[in-house]
């Protein structure tokens, strides 16, 4: 008999030692945003720490069942892991960087992440405020309309710029995909005439080097394609006059030692053919204002 | 002549009545602070710790004054040992300084003493304690100085923004004063927690073996960029804080934010960072300068800076983070209201990658070679090598001759603040017709012992530098150390001539980084005893620093008995640091004891067997470091033995000098020399004539936690042993010795 209490008791002892390797532990089931299997596995990975806490994610309903040591950590303190691993989630944003190193499938829509009212800090204080008078869309002219369509190519083209500068081909293919679709968005007829022609000129080049770049990951490739890109990229911003001062830069070295331009929104060079390789190779050959 | 007295009868009253009526309308409003200093139980890691607390908080209060106010402090020292406050980049009489021993006697337990002053500058600054390692538990906190609102130097968008003070921090649940004593004694526990230990194993791994060799050729011991371990960050006294409204104002998008951010670390550097965008750096320690908009900052030791920031979005807290220099650790504010945006992290450092930069700057004596580049304003940082935002994380593929390869700003797209970037909205030119007076100085240092000084001469030994009131000093720092010091200067600010004209950035504090030259200067225009030292706590307290005195000055009245003071101030870096360890092994007792100080070792080691075949030894040097690397150390000594017969017979030595003697105890004469490699070649002749020449190291870094030990001489003895570190006290070591055999056992080391 006392040997049966004693196994009892044994058996009892394990097995609740198996289930609470989290001591203390408190279970939240929580939002955290994502798309697929791999997801889970790198959602699930941020959030382990051995008995301290742990996260099963579902697929299907994207929420996250948390469990942790309430008395070593906090449901925060795992979720901004999470975060800080590339997922957004109830409490915390992923830094842009950890989102932008996903894997393609895994680049979920951003909803909680707000739209930013302010893009120049510093200049905003200087301008008074525009179109005080008149708070609906419709009010604006057509000029602001037309400069709106052609500054997000422009800004998606600097984007995918940085990337190469960076020597990241994840990112230059995602922004090179993100051209593309600022490129389809532009309604041409809104655009003035002397643009509309240059535009129609450089359409069909500019979107397939679009394409090629978004269609690799690899970077010579990529910049290959880039070096047209700029080309028409720069005609078209000679006569669309950019939303501020862009700098039409050179490097003597690219293309084989024929040399290749590109834009840039800042003065100094940081030449998108060779990266780190050779970052200040190069010269600012135009100034183009607005 | 008639009018004219008339009119003086007339106006003269009337002036009077006039400035009466002035300095009424300007009556100096006093503005009192009672500050109780107590000892307090705090727990930031889950263990309860000693630390001082001042009206019960940490940080100290925040104490807000406008310009043209009378500070009126008064400290209550509610504690069993001594303390002072001193107000960090205040420009006040030197009596009001509040540098124990030096401008004031120590406010004695259970005393109150009153700082009492005028308020004639603006700007951010904070106060901290001056005594001993109290700055390190929790005695800082935030100064503030608003400027006058009718103040011409006003700044419309800036002054007016809603505004908050931070202040930066660090706790260690370790007592500073252990620490002290654990830097002193080159211990390895913080590399350890800190996962920078640099071992051959790990070199091996990343291909950097040849790295990891040519440093300890070079006489080098792994290096970091910080030395001290910390457990937690905080700003304002904690790790993370929501800043969801100012003032009793919800914060919006579109809002800016003003940070007035004091570095109250007592060894921290820290990296600033926004998620929100840019940062604009509007002053700096206290000074306004032009608004200059960057991504990313590094405060050092003592420095403030005022930021603005702005929250670009709805509905969303966007992350403000501090980072310490090592990236181990940081704390973070959300600013706004909402879901947090976090801010990439700073990636892990690539030591070796410093380490190989480190090899390349060192020459076989000791000294840096900057191989031409003129370094001077952190314009150029040696660390960018380590750093993976800029350099990338792979092996760096640049040229060696490029002349921007230690530039961050040409090598990544990332704007980093460096001091030629600051530039103040006034002119600072000093008297143009004052005498100026040149001063020059070498930041001087030794990693391995925890040695730093100025010109190799710590507080202690050097005279106090004689300045005349109303000259120009220039003061030209070079920083021969391989560490870089925060060099704060008392009571004055200087113009760091940055390349700004007219416009140099007015300062206190200069951050200059190895082999880094600066130059500074200031008007000597307040007569006292003004400290001049490196901000990093452990720096000062080692002596890393200079007084500036006033030529034919008068006698400060809070120093009744000066010699008394000098000496009380002297002992903080002539103090000895004591290290012990005992290795409890199978064939005996293996250990030593030492006491040190800058340049004095006081060290006895013993080998005690446990019959007496095995024997019994003890040797007991008194030595003294020569030279700035401190690689020269003769020594008299004394050694005692007993044996009866021991497993090695050998009696004979190399020299064929025998010694038969079982029972000998000896005096001696002898040198220690650190070779490359870090191998200790000792030279020893003792009394009754026997030489001895022996090889020694005990540290050499296997694996992370693994120690490899070795030890030959002449007298034919021997010694190898390894030993596996488990924390700051216990290692388990197991070693082969001439003498005693084998043995295995464990050690414990204070």
């Amino acid at each position: 008999m006392k040997s049966i209490i004693l196994l009892a008791a044994v058996v009892l002892l394990s097995t609740t030692a198996c289930q609470s390797q989290i001591n203390n532990a408190k279970t939240e089931t929580v939002k955290v945003y994502g798309n697929c299997g791999m997801c889970e596995t790198t959602i699930e990975k941020a959030a382990n720490k051995k008995k301290i806490s742990k996260a099963d994610w579902n697929e299907e309903t994207k929420m996250a069942s948390i469990t942790y040591d309430s008395k070593k950590t906090t449901l925060d303190a795992v979720l901004k892991n999470i975060a800080l691993a590339g997922y957004d989630n109830q409490s915390f944003l992923a830094p842009d960087a950890a989102y932008d190193k996903l894997p393609g499938c895994c680049k979920y829509d951003r909803e909680k992440k707000q739209v930013a009212i302010v893009t120049q800090p510093a200049k905003d204080t200087t301008k008074p405020m525009q179109n005080h008078g008149s708070h609906q869309h419709d009010g604006m002219n057509n000029t602001s309309q037309e400069t709106n369509q052609l500054t997000v190519v422009f800004d998606t083209y600097f984007a995918l710029k940085d990337a190469l500068v960076k020597t990241d081909g994840n990112t230059a293919s995602a922004k090179a995909k993100d051209l593309e679709t600022a490129i389809n968005a532009v309604k041409m007829d809104k655009l003035p005439m002397n643009v509309h022609t240059v535009w129609m000129k450089v359409l069909n080049d500019l979107k397939e080097d679009a394409e090629h770049i978004n269609g690799t990951k690899d970077i010579s490739h990529q910049r290959d394609h880039f070096m047209s890109l700029s080309k028409n990229m720069y005609e078209l911003i000679k006569v669309a006059k950019p939303a501020e001062t862009v700098y039409y830069q050179f490097c003597p070295m690219a293309n084989d030692g024929k040399g290749a331009n590109w834009l840039s929104k800042e003065s100094g060079v940081k030449n998108p053919y060779y990266g780190s390789q050779m970052l200040t190779c190069g010269k600012t050959v135009e100034t183009i204002k607005q | 002549m008639a009018i004219q007295k008339t009119l003086c009868k007339k106006v003269l009253p009337l002036a009077i009545l006039f400035t009466l009526l002035i300095s009424n309308l300007f009556a100096q409003k006093i503005v009192r602070y009672d500050l109780y200093v107590k000892d307090t139980i705090i727990n930031f890691t889950g263990k309860a710790k000693r630390a001082i607390a001042v009206n019960g908080q940490i940080p100290m209060p925040t104490l807000t004054f406008t310009e043209g106010d009378t500070a009126e402090i008064y400290v209550h020292n509610e504690m069993n040992e001594e303390t002072s406050l001193h107000w960090h980049g205040l420009f006040l009489p030197n009596k009001e300084d509040g540098v124990p021993n030096l401008t004031q006697m120590p406010i004695k337990p259970h005393t109150t003493h009153i700082y009492r002053f005028p308020i004639i500058q603006n700007g951010t600054h904070w106060y901290h304690s001056h005594s001993g390692l109290q700055e390190q538990i929790g005695m800082y906190g935030n100064f503030v100085m608003l400027k006058k609102t009718n103040d011409p130097t006003f700044r419309k968008g800036i002054d007016d923004l809603p505004t908050v003070p931070i202040l930066l921090s660090e706790w260690t649940n370790i007592k500073p004063e252990n620490i002290h004593r654990m830097l002193h004694n080159a211990n390895d526990y913080p590399a350890l927690k800190k996962n920078a230990v640099q071992s051959y194993g790990e070199a091996i791994k990343v291909g950097h073996f040849k790295t990891k060799l040519k440093n300890e050729w070079k006489r080098m011991l792994a290096m970091d960029v910080s030395d001290v371990y910390y457990d937690k960050i905080l700003m304002n006294g904690k790790p993370s804080t929501d800043l969801t409204r100012i003032e009793g104002k919800q914060l919006k998008g579109g809002d800016k934010v003003r940070l007035r951010i004091s570095n109250g670390g007592a060894s921290s550097y820290f990296w600033l960072t926004y998620a929100g965008g840019k940062i604009t750096v509007v002053a700096n320690d206290g000074n306004d300068v032009e608004p200059v908009e960057v991504d990313r900052l590094i405060i050092a030791v003592s420095e403030t800076y005022d930021v603005v920031v702005t929250i670009p979005a709805e509905n969303t807290a966007f992350e403000f983070l501090a980072t310490t220099e090592d990236r181990t650790n940081s704390a973070s504010y959300y600013i706004g209201n909402g879901i947090k945006q976090l801010v990439s992290p700073q990636p892990r450092l690539k030591y070796f990658e410093g380490m190989k930069m480190m090899n390349d700057m060192m020459k076989m004596n000791g000294d840096l070679d900057d191989m031409g580049m003129n370094m001077s304003l952190n314009q150029m940082d040696m660390n960018v090598v380590m750093y993976p935002e800029i350099t990338g994380d792979a092996k760096p593929k640049q040229d060696d001759k490029d002349p921007n390869r230690y530039n961050a700003n040409a090598l990544a797209d990332i704007v980093t603040l460096n001091y030629a970037m600051l530039r103040s909205p006034i002119n600072t030119a000093l008297p143009k017709d004052a005498p100026v007076k040149e001063l020059k100085f070498t930041l001087t240092g030794n990693m391995n012992r925890y040695v730093w000084s100025l010109d190799n001469k710590v507080v202690s030994e050097a005279d106090k530098i004689l300045i005349k009131k109303g000259e120009n000093i220039r003061i030209v720092i070079y920083n021969n150390s391989m560490m870089r010091h925060p060099m704060h200067l008392h009571g004055h600010d200087f113009r760091l001539l940055n390349g700004q004209g007219d416009n140099a950035p007015l300062k206190n504090i200069v951050d200059i980084m190895p082999m880094e030259t600066d130059t500074l200067e200031f008007n000597a225009n307040v007569e006292g005893d003004w400290f001049f030292h490196c901000h990093i706590l452990y720096h000062m307290m080692s002596g890393m620093g200079r007084v500036f005195t006033y030529e034919n000055q008068a006698a400060n009245p809070l120093i009744p008995n000066p010699k008394l003071a000098q000496r009380k101030l002297f002992a903080d870096d002539r103090k000895m640091h004591f290290m012990s360890q005992n290795d409890f092994a199978t064939n005996g007792n293996d250990g030593e004891m030492m006491l040190q100080n800058t340049r004095w070792s006081i060290g006895s080691e013993w080998r005690l067997g446990y019959h007496d075949m095995h024997g019994y030894e003890t040797e007991t040097h008194i030595g003294r470091y020569l030279g700035k690397m401190q690689w020269l150390m003769p020594f008299v000594g004394f050694d005692w033995r007993y044996r009866k017969m021991g497993i090695d017979e050998q009696e004979k030595n190399l020299f064929g000098q025998t010694n038969t003697k079982d029972n000998r105890a000896v005096l001696s004469l002898g040198v220690n020399y650190t070779l490359p490699m870090l191998v200790r070649f000792q030279t020893e002749i003792f009394t009754d004539g026997i030489v001895r020449l022996q090889l020694m190291r005990e540290d050499i870094p296997v694996t992370k936690r693994l120690r490899f030990a070795f030890m030959v001489n002449t007298d034919k003895e021997y010694m190898a042993g390894l030993n596996y570190i488990f924390n700051r006290n216990f290692s388990l070591r197991t070693h082969y010795d001439s003498d005693m055999g084998f043995g295995a056992g464990l050690t414990f080391s204070y």
